[in-house]
């Protein structure tokens, strides 16, 4: 009842002070700890309004209220205290340490807040400093190494291209795994809009890319299914929840300006190819431009001796090292992202519009992107009883050039990793002969020159999307609201690639133009419940219901062979394709939450949902297509229950068990489909089955469950904490595509008996060794383990296939009793000692013997752990983060085409008297010792490049990732100027490897941020970054 | 709480019924859920000839190579060095069965399913035969009663059957389609892009896949070679070029072959095949062969180039390592991406037929069909155009000069088979190895598989290994090791 009148007493007092502005003062003072030192950080909030404020690193605080105003001092780890203004402009007080009650306010499901402590579940929070302080294209990376159990894969596939993202594991065989992005409220498209494979292309990027790190007010990370439940199916692989920044918070109007540049540099130091042979085949240098043409990549020439010797162009070059291709060909590249946002608050309405500007010059030459966003995010209390919230976004983004990867047609980075040592790269230029076509260094055409293909090939893409939601609150009582909530993403992306005519491997050239559509709207009504039933007993409790419609369409356009030289546009190809693919999905749930509390130290949640997916509909269908799931968690604040020592100052185990359900991933995979495709022949149009999957008439829904425990510690007043999950999830029924012969005609199945497990651990543990007035130190270490098992596929454990690289002697497999996504490919052929086995040739070559495809790796590194530091010292501060992946394996396809075509250091040996190789010959089955001649040696690694073991190595690494520096002018300083606040920071990531395990590559280099991780081909090199952030409010 | 169930109620309503509509929803609206049987017949046609892929590995990559009809320095031609090169291999089971396998079933069992005619179901049937000897030619034992199947019957993975039980059921499908197929033009109309439907037409190609497929058992069944000869050529083989077995590709549907001269410059005319045109003055020469440099097809300026080297081992071998001199198939009139495919001519009958008389006495006179044979291939390259037309006075004095020699019958009549067949390399090879002739010199570069010796099979796809491992390891045992020197059933030593 109390709580009942406070709140009308508010309102009341809200309603009639309205208008009556002409009594505001401004109150100012310091507020310290018990022992009398100043506290920085302490939010000043007027009571009952969104008008507040902070104070300053001295205390000090300066606010506008009015007279009769009553002021709330509150700050983690401090007792909340009211003090009223009666009149006075100076307010000078202190507030108590308060270790018990941490009253740390999080956004969780449904965006409803919650303080941590009634959570059973684990939970992290990220704020904006976090995000916007280093500031990266892709502003989901900066959580890289900062979130125990988040795995995030950073790949090498470009500045625009995708990350990611996996929580707890990968626990979906054929599913995306990736988390649900929800921003305020409304969840929004992370689809990838392609991905490089096996023949090339290129990583079309993906939908958490668009939004803008200096938005970003916090970011909460639901790790478990407990957490995520309540945002059912499409929450199995966790759910990620921005909130942008709003209004609030703020004093009346003010303007923020944040701008930040950042210098990337490739990070040659990676690479360590030889440098002592030069071009050339079978240990001969060409003679001729003919033979250099016709020796095109292969460095098995002779050695260096700076005699001059022809080269691909004609030209005759000393015959000598020319120094790092890679270096010379990548250039400096430069982000610049500059924000500005104006808020402002006043009783009833505030809001933040803010417009921003990002613009990337990737490493590689001619690409890079643009993205302009523009970002609004209003709330207004509409009545007595009605509040209502409207955010909307809009980006428009840009990509020129996204780089080719893997396969070598188009792609730079391939060329000139592969450039032999005494071929400078930048004799490569011009691009184009005088006829325009393609300027080749070899006879084989895929090599694409690297100047052409950054150059010529003219790959465009632009984004128009809408993200856009509105909420409505109604309080129907003071205990009982009603909420509507309507998001809608509209994200249309057109994008136009070309292969120029004169291309070496398609002289006439062609041209693809697409358009991508996709629509999601979502829509939530939840009425829900808060009420005190006695002192100590308290229910709050929400049912609710979901619609969530998503439709996607793309349109395609390609054409081939340019008649008019120079005019890339479709009408200007002699032969035109036409598509258009189009799918739709709903899903239609309700469910419910009821939380009880015991005297603030015991709570416990129920929650339920049934939700109904139209991809398991279709007519005539007799299985279910829906599915009911339940979870519960609880926790107990231990140290609130019972008296504990005094050094303990907060005890929290909390514990929970969930399960989702989920639907298909896509539409239409119920029934067998026909298609007429491509264009007629001799007038004929051509008929066939749609797809190369075995569709199935009868899938059900999978289902995931997890169990959790954690613990939650926090000793010596808060100046060391722990916390510590152990989590253990089951997928069932997942939905497949299991492996089937190609000679079945079809190259998978749809099954529907898949089950993988995922098991781990996850620890914080965060301390302040150091908390002074002046200087402060806190350093936090997180790490997580993860187990995961494919349990089972369907009902003759068939594998799994995923990608294979363009080598095709490897590829990524998930096969029964092993864990997700194993590295599977061919062996060395071994005798029953481990020596390895050799096929003597006709020449005396021992050629290494192709053993069976075995596992030889799991491209997922089980272990992941963050290193944070961040010192402060009066107004500077330092940050540094040092992350690590440990216990997985990457298959380098650049290492192997670097051994056949002669390279990588290691073929160096024998170059000069012959290598002495020893092994088993196949044909006696007895050891041999033998010298393979230097001419040779091309043969001889040529037949160990066939063999995947050697190239699949640990993908291990401890990265020096980030650091800052920053200074913040002092508040004092700032009392003349219009200016609130000033912060400058110097910034740096990727800047070494403290530990690397693979040769030449970056372990972090995968070409798709798809299930297949651990395939490496010819990305883009990874690089170091430097820069500059200014924040500025005024 | 009254007013909360009715709030809850609008809830519910709001959202609408959870799952209405949403059977509907997941039909799918871009793709039907039947075409027509003269869809797929045509797409099935298409399939057949395939695409760059297929055409540019196991087609020109290997059997082109191994066939000495083209040679090239370039170290990923694996068939001109008799190196391994896995992917290459396999690439005809790659496509085929995904692609014409999965039709040809399908097409079938619709056929079945509407009641078709008896003559539309030959002309299918016909097409599985040609799909799956040009797959069992290549590869030996390969998956044929369980293949294409995984929808129809569920079976994801197929066994392998033995050469010796698909070829009796290929030959007798053969005899069936020819059996069932009458006069007159058949309901695929002009969806058959090979014969517009014409009964009669595929009658003949029905026989004379017979006698094809029928001689090639010569080495490990003789009998049963002339049992099916003469059942072949008693019910009526081509007649003319008319009858050729060809598809006509255009520019939104390109001839793989075609595709892959646009792309790839390293092949050259093979000194072997060069060598042999220019030994009988043959009139086709200009037409198949032009100088690299500049598209010359002076006789004088056609060298062909030999099969085995790399650059440094010409340079070596030359003094010069430019292999720009040297002939490669002419650009402008046989490797265009509009050009014909061609599966099967009335040449290749001709000569099978001359063949036949020398071995059995069967058809007439073997003079007769070698010179109609000969007049045949010369005169079927005006399929490429008019610039590839021969004109008749010198198709007579080349057979004046070339005329046929009893005493080497078959050593004649298979090499002017083998330069018929040029660039339909699948034939090659097949007849190549069934007749032993012509006899080509094996080269033997360093790092060769095949100690040397002209490969006799391409080798399996590297997926089985892993996804279908009993069957694969079934054939293996069957068959022998899964490598270039391993031979089929019917390639008896």
């Amino acid at each position: 009842m109390n709580k009942k009148f406070l709140s009308f007493l508010t309102i009341t007092l809200l309603l009639f002070f309205q208008g009556v502005t002409g009594q505001d003062k401004n109150v100012s003072g310091v507020v310290t700890d018990d022992t009398g030192s100043p506290l920085p950080g302490v939010n000043v909030v007027e009571k009952g309004t969104s008008n507040g404020t902070s104070t300053d690193f001295d205390g000090n605080y300066v606010i506008n209220v009015d007279t009769n105003a009553t002021l709330v001092f509150s700050s983690l780890g401090y007792k909340t205290k009211e003090v009223g203004v009666n009149g006075r402009s100076t307010i000078n007080t202190s507030i108590a340490e308060d270790a018990s009650e941490l009253d740390e306010v999080v956004v969780t499901a449904l965006g409803i807040r919650k303080e941590t402590k009634a959570l059973g579940y684990s939970l992290t929070e990220v704020d904006a400093e976090e995000i916007s302080t280093i500031k990266t294209p892709n502003a989901i990376n900066s959580l890289q190494g900062k979130i125990a159990g988040v795995n995030i894969s950073q790949n090498a596939t470009g500045a625009a291209g995708s990350s990611r993202v996996v929580i707890r594991g990968a626990s979906s065989l054929s599913g995306n795994n990736q988390p649900l992005y929800v921003v305020d409220g409304i969840p929004i498209g992370n689809g990838n809009n392609g991905s490089a494979s096996l023949w090339g292309g290129s990583d079309g990027g993906d939908g958490i890319s668009s939004l803008n790190p200096d938005d970003i007010e916090s970011i909460s990370v639901l790790k478990g299914g407990a957490a995520s439940a309540l945002y059912g199916s499409r929450a199995a692989g966790g759910v990620i929840i921005v909130t942008t920044k709003s209004g609030k918070g703020q004093e009346g109007f003010g303007v923020e300006f944040s701008s930040s540049v950042t210098f990337d540099k490739v990070n040659t130091d990676l690479q360590d190819f030889q440098t002592e042979y030069g071009q050339g085949v079978r240990g001969v240098r060409p003679g001729s431009q003919q033979a250099a043409f016709e020796a095109g990549t292969s460095s098995w020439g002779e050695a260096y001796d700076g005699l001059s010797s022809p080269q691909y162009d004609g030209v005759s070059r000393p015959y000598s090292y020319t120094g790092n291709n890679v270096d010379k060909f990548y250039r400096s590249g430069t982000t610049f992202i500059n924000t500005v946002a104006i808020t402002n608050a006043s009783e009833n309405m505030t809001y933040r519009l803010s417009a921003s500007d990002l613009t990337n010059e990737d490493v590689l030459p001619n690409a890079g992107l643009n993205r302009k966003s523009f970002s609004l995010n209003a709330s207004a209390i509409l009545g007595e009883k009605l509040t209502s919230n409207v955010n909307a976004k809009y980006i428009i983004e840009k990509v020129q050039n996204r780089p080719r990867l893997s396969d070598s047609p188009g792609n730079a980075n391939f060329s000139v990793a592969l450039l032999p040592g005494n071929i400078d790269v930048t004799t490569l230029q011009p691009s184009t002969n005088p006829d325009g076509s393609e300027r080749g260094f070899s006879n084989n055409t895929f090599s694409t020159n690297p100047y052409f293909a950054a150059y010529n090939f003219n790959n465009e893409d632009v984004r128009n999307r809408i993200i856009a939601s509105t909420s409505l609150r109604y309080d129907i009582l003071d205990w009982l609201s009603l909420t509507g909530r309507v998001g809608i993403d509209n994200d249309i992306i057109r994008r136009t690639s070309v292969e120029p005519f004169g291309t070496a491997y398609k002289p006439l050239g062609g041209i693809n133009d697409e358009e991508r559509r996709y629509n999601q709207v979502d829509a939530d009504l939840i009425l829900a419940a808060e009420k005190d039933i006695t002192d100590k007993f308290a229910i709050s409790a929400l049912v609710g219901a979901n619609n969530n419609h998503v439709k996607s369409e793309n349109l395609f356009l390609g054409g081939n062979d340019f008649i008019v030289p120079g005019l890339e546009d479709i009408g200007n190809t002699v032969s035109q394709s036409r598509s258009r693919e189009y799918s739709e999905r709903k899903i239609g749930s309700v469910y419910g939450s009821l939380e009880l509390s015991y005297d603030r130290w015991a709570y416990v949640t129920f929650t339920g949902r049934n939700d109904w997916f139209s991809t398991l509909s279709f007519p005539g269908k007799t299985t279910p297509n829906d599915d009911f799931y339940p979870s519960v968690n609880g926790s107990l604040i231990l140290s609130d229950a019972f008296n504990m020592p005094s050094f303990v100052s907060f005890l929290k185990l909390r514990g929970g068990y969930s399960e989702v359900a989920g639907g298909a991933q896509d539409p239409y995979s119920l029934a067998l489909t026909y298609e007429i495709f491509g264009n007629p022949i001799q007038g004929q149009p051509l008929g066939r089955i749609s797809g190369s999957t075995v569709p199935n008439a009868s899938l059900v829904a999978f289902s995931k469950n997890e169990t959790e425990i954690g613990l939650d510690m926090r000793l010596f007043n808060n100046r060391l904490s722990l916390d510590f999950a152990y989590y253990n999830n089951e997928t069932t029924n997942d939905i497949v595509n299991v492996a089937t012969s190609e000679y079945s005609g079809f190259s998978g199945a749809s099954a529907n008996l898949g089950k993988v497990s995922n098991k781990g651990v996850e620890f914080l543990v965060s301390g302040s060794p150091i908390q002074t007035k002046d200087f402060t130190w806190n350093t936090t270490v997180n790490g997580a383990y993860n187990e995961g098992l494919v349990v089972a596929t369907d009902d003759v454990d068939s594998d799994v296939n995923l990608d294979e690289p363009r080598t095709q002697n490897v590829r990524i497999t998930h096969i029964v009793g092993e864990t997700y996504g194993t590295i599977v490919g061919v062996s060395y052929e071994r005798d029953e000692n481990g020596t390895i086995v050799y096929e003597i040739d006709g020449d005396g070559v021992p050629r290494a013997v192709e053993g069976e495809r075995k596992i030889l790796g799991e491209g997922v590194p089980p272990l992941t752990v963050g290193f944070t530091n961040s010192f402060r010292y009066k107004n500077f501060n330092l940050n540094f983060l040092i992350d690590g992946k440990f216990g997985g394996q990457i298959f380098s396809g650049t290492n192997t085409i670097l051994y056949g075509t002669g390279l990588h250091k290691n073929t160096l040996e024998g170059r000069e008297n012959g290598l002495s190789v020893s092994g088993i010959d196949v044909a006696t089955g007895q050891p041999f010792t033998t010298t393979v001649a230097p001419e040779d040696l091309e043969t001889y690694y040529g037949e160990i490049n066939d063999i995947a073991e050697e190239f699949v190595e640990d993908s291990d690494y401890i990265k020096f990732r980030q650091m800052s520096i920053g200074y913040s002018l002092p508040k004092k300083s700032l009392d003349n100027v219009f200016l609130t606040d000033v912060n400058v920071s110097l910034i740096a990531s990727n800047l070494f490897y403290i530990k690397r395990s693979v040769d030449n590559i970056d372990p972090e280099s995968a070409y798709t941020a798809g299930n297949s991780q651990g395939l490496e081909y010819f990305g883009v090199p990874s690089a170091r970054s430097y820069g500059l952030t200014i924040n500025v409010k005024f | 709480m009254k007013k909360s169930i009715f709030i809850l109620m609008f809830a519910l309503l709001f959202v609408g019924a959870c799952d209405d509509g949403f059977e509907e929803l997941n039909v799918n609206p871009t793709k039907p859920s039947q075409v027509a049987a003269s869809n797929k017949l045509t797409a099935i046609i298409k399939f057949i000839s395939s695409e760059r892929y297929d055409n540019w590995r196991a087609g020109m990559i290997y059997q082109s190579t191994m066939m000495q009809h083209i040679s090239t320095t370039a170290g990923y031609w694996s068939g001109d060095k008799y190196t391994w090169n896995r992917g290459y291999a396999s690439s005809l089971l790659d496509r085929y069965y995904g692609n014409a396998i999965k039709s040809i079933e399908d097409l079938q069992f619709q056929l079945e399913e509407e009641n078709a005619p008896d003559e539309m179901k030959a002309i299918v049937r016909i097409l599985r035969v040609f799909a799956y000897s040009r797959l069992t030619d290549l590869y030996g034992d390969v998956p044929y009663s369980e293949a294409g199947k995984a929808v129809l019957e569920g079976i994801f993975l197929p066994k392998y059957d033995a050469q010796s039980e698909i070829y009796p059921d290929l030959l007798k499908e053969l005899e069936e389609s020819a059996a069932a197929l009458g006069t007159g033009i058949s309901e695929f109309g002009s969806a058959d892009v090979v014969y517009g439907g014409d009964q009669a037409k595929w009658k003949k190609l029905a026989n004379s896949l017979m006698l094809r497929l029928g001689l090639r058992l010569i080495k490990v069944d003789p009998t049963a070679s002339q049992a099916w000869a003469t059942k072949a050529i008693a019910g009526g083989v081509m007649t003319s070029n008319e009858d050729i077995f060809y598809l006509q590709h255009d520019a939104d549907n390109k001839n793989g072959i075609g595709e892959v001269f646009t792309a790839d410059g390293n092949p050259r005319m093979s000194k072997t095949f060069i060598d042999f045109l220019q030994a009988g003055n043959d009139p086709r020469l200009p037409i198949l062969a032009a100088r690299r440099s500049d598209g010359s097809t002076a006789s004088a300026d056609l060298i062909g180039f030999p099969n085995g080297l790399d650059s440094p081992m010409l340079l070596e071998m030359t003094g010069e390592d430019n292999t720009d001199a040297y002939a490669e198939p002419n650009r402008s009139i046989i490797t265009g991406e509009t050009s014909p495919m061609i599966f099967q001519t009335y040449a290749e009958v001709e000569f099978m037929l001359a063949e036949s008389n020398v071995r059995w006495g069967l058809a007439g006179d073997a003079a007769t069909h070698y010179n109609n044979g000969v007049t045949a291939a010369m005169k079927h390259l005006s399929l490429y155009g008019e610039n590839a037309v021969i004109a008749d006075e010198d198709i007579t004095d080349y057979l004046t000069a070339n005329p046929f020699d009893t005493a080497n019958a078959i050593e004649q009549i298979n090499t002017q088979y083998w330069a018929a067949t040029f660039l339909n390399e699948y034939e090659t090879f097949s007849n190549w190895r069934r007749s032993g002739f012509p006899v080509l010199t094996p080269v033997n570069y360093p790092g060769n598989v095949t100690n040397g010796t002209i490969p006799r099979r391409l080798t399996y796809s590297e997926s089985e290994q892993s996804t279908n491992p009993d069957n694969y390891a079934a054939a293996v045992a069957a068959q022998g090791p899964d490598v270039l020197t391993t031979r089929v059933w019917w390639d008896v030593e």
